[in-house]
């Protein structure tokens, strides 16, 4: 969670991941944000995103953007 | 309408077959020689669906039973064999169904020499996109492979949406057709409303700018500059109105029968970039190309790889460097999307260069943002402040505008001497002259002038209410006022509608895309 936080804060320094529910629904994460995202995940954690998983509820908040960073680690 | 509303309560669970036939006769209708594309595109989503699944469920099993002897190593290689052999079974239904959309849209310019298509299948487009949508759910097992032919046929061919979209996800939508409806006072007004909204855009307002459209584009190299410019401006109201009320009416009808189809237009005019524009206009065929073709593109490893390689380089440590590795790539893959989105609407040079100028736009605003962002800081303009709002929204709306002259004119050379002449051609007699012979009177063009403003100030109603619908604000007036938007809806249909002989009302823009 705490590495997922870092991660996010770099790619966008002006958004605060601890409180925002909405990122993708509320239009504040866009397509260029979700892939460079993607990728830095993938990187760090040894985990394969798919284009299955770019559902919203996987990455409106960072919750459960690490649920599903958790989840890809056990598969 | 009625027979699905009065359909016995004891077969409620095969109500979904009056709208499977209500879709097929007016599938039917529209042409008989259409019906073996749709039946084919239905009959290989079908099957195709059901193999993935198949391939699916067994591999599914077979790393069940054999959980115990399979190392960690071993399972990675079996699901690696198992992805490939659906991935060839997904390919194998694109190929053939984009083929035919591909062959039809390009084989008279290619091999048999002359414009157009080959020949205009009702629907192709919008159907081909989503059943190949529904598959790339299936493969992704997102979705479960629907096992009814016949409910599948209805997901294909929802009437209310096989002119032009929009183009449903079988996730939200499926479910909708097959559930029963019981009618719905509140819903059936709403619907109503929504086709009247509809139809008063279409036919009260883009068939009559239609007229003047047409007329300069028959005769399109003898016009001047000004007139050249009125028309662009024109077509921009125009294809919003034919459009978006095309998809009002479509939404209209859908709701009725208690199914909602996803919303095509958000304000796009208002839009304050390119991309955003992208994002508010045709919504869901934006969706589709994100979903389906950005995604993929942009997540392959191919991608992904080059950023990681400029990005261990030595020019990736510097802070340029960092934002190219971080974006190249993905703006890339936009551009390919938005070429692919060009070549979609027809064999022509012209669109070649809309989706390359569309692209190619989307594609230097993100790389060259940190120039822009530091242009502004230096010269102290805040971002938010509401007079540099306003500045990008009409800054993005003259450049949705350079897009549209490729619309507008007939070929690419046209397309060129319009940007021409716009520019060095203003003359404001000549262009007078020009624009009251189109075939629309005074009285007419004020009335279209009134019908710009008021269809602003809705939208601004809109914009500033995003959370409702102006039709839910009304349902809370009185009585009294309801019925008397609903007369004047009818009246103005009526009265400002553009009927007569040679005119099609249910002609669309789109429909031919």
């Amino acid at each position: 969670m705490e590495k997922v936080l870092e991660i996010l804060e770099e790619l966008r320094p002006d958004v605060d991941f601890e409180s925002e529910t909405s990122l993708v629904d509320g239009g504040v994460l866009d397509s260029f944000d979700i892939v460079a995202l993607v990728g830095e995940l993938n990187d760090e954690f040894d985990i394969e995103i798919k284009p299955s998983d770019l559902v919203p509820a996987n990455f409106n908040s960072a919750q459960a953007i690490s649920a599903l960073v958790e989840k890809l680690m056990d598969e | 309408m009625l027979v699905y509303f009065l359909f016995p309560k004891k077969w409620q669970q095969y109500k979904w077959t009056v709208l499977l036939a209500a879709s097929y006769v007016f599938y039917l209708w529209a042409g008989v020689q259409y019906v073996g594309f749709i039946l084919f595109t239905t009959l290989s989503t079908f099957l195709d669906a059901l193999w993935m699944d198949k391939v699916t469920r067994s591999s599914k099993d077979y790393l069940r039973v054999h959980k115990a002897e399979l190392s960690r190593e071993d399972k990675k290689k079996y699901k690696e064999r198992v992805k490939r052999k659906k991935k060839l079974i997904l390919a194998l239904a694109l190929v053939l169904n984009f083929g035919i959309l591909a062959f039809l849209k390009y084989a008279k310019v290619l091999f048999l020499g002359g414009t157009g298509d080959l020949l205009l299948v009702l629907g192709i487009s919008f159907y081909t996109f989503q059943s190949m949508g529904y598959l790339i759910d299936v493969y992704r097992d997102t979705v479960p492979a629907q096992r009814n032919f016949f409910k599948l046929a209805l997901f294909v061919s929802f009437f209310p949406q096989i002119v032009q979209g929009p183009i449903g996800i079988y996730s939200s939508l499926a479910e909708q057709l097959y559930t029963p409806h019981d009618f719905d006072y509140d819903r059936f007004t709403d619907g109503f409303l929504l086709i009247l909204w509809g139809l008063f855009k279409k036919m009260a307002i883009a068939d009559h700018a239609y007229i003047a459209i047409n007329a300069v584009t028959e005769h399109y190299q003898a016009y001047g500059g000004t007139t050249l410019l009125f028309t662009v401006l024109l077509y921009a109201f125009q294809l919003y109105m034919d459009f978006s009320g095309g998809i009002d009416i479509s939404r209209g009808v859908a709701r009725i029968f208690g199914i909602d189809l996803m919303e095509n237009f958000r304000r796009p005019y208002f839009s304050k970039d390119i991309s955003e524009y992208w994002r508010r206009w045709h919504i869901s065929l934006g969706n589709w190309f994100k979903n389906y073709l950005f995604y993929p593109l942009a997540m392959s490893d191919a991608f992904l790889n080059v950023s990681k390689k400029i990005k261990k380089s030595k020019f990736g440590s510097t802070a340029a460097g960092s934002h190219i590795a971080k974006v190249l790539p993905t703006s890339f893959a936009s551009f390919i999307v938005f070429f692919m989105v060009g070549i979609w609407h027809g064999a022509n040079w012209k669109y070649v260069a809309f989706g390359v100028y569309n692209g190619g736009i989307i594609m230097l605003a993100v790389l060259l943002k940190p120039v822009f962002d530091g242009t502004l800081k230096r010269l102290h303009i805040n971002r938010d402040s509401a007079p540099y709002t306003v500045f990008r929204i009409i800054r993005t709306f003259m450049l949705v505008l350079v897009g549209y002259v490729f619309d507008v004119a007939p070929t690419f050379n046209e397309a060129m001497m319009t940007f021409r002449l716009i520019f060095t051609d203003q003359n404001f007699k000549v262009g007078y002259g020009e624009i009251s012979e189109l075939g629309l009177n005074e009285l007419t063009m004020l009335y279209l002038a009134a019908c710009v403003v008021f269809i602003f100030i809705i939208s601004v109603i809109q914009e500033r209410h995003s959370d409702t619908t102006i039709r839910a604000m009304l349902s809370k007036k009185p009585t009294i006022v309801r019925w008397g938007v609903v007369y004047i809806g009818i009246m103005a249909i009526l009265v400002f509608g553009v009927y007569g002989s040679g005119f099609n009302a249910a002609d669309f823009v789109y429909a031919q895309f």
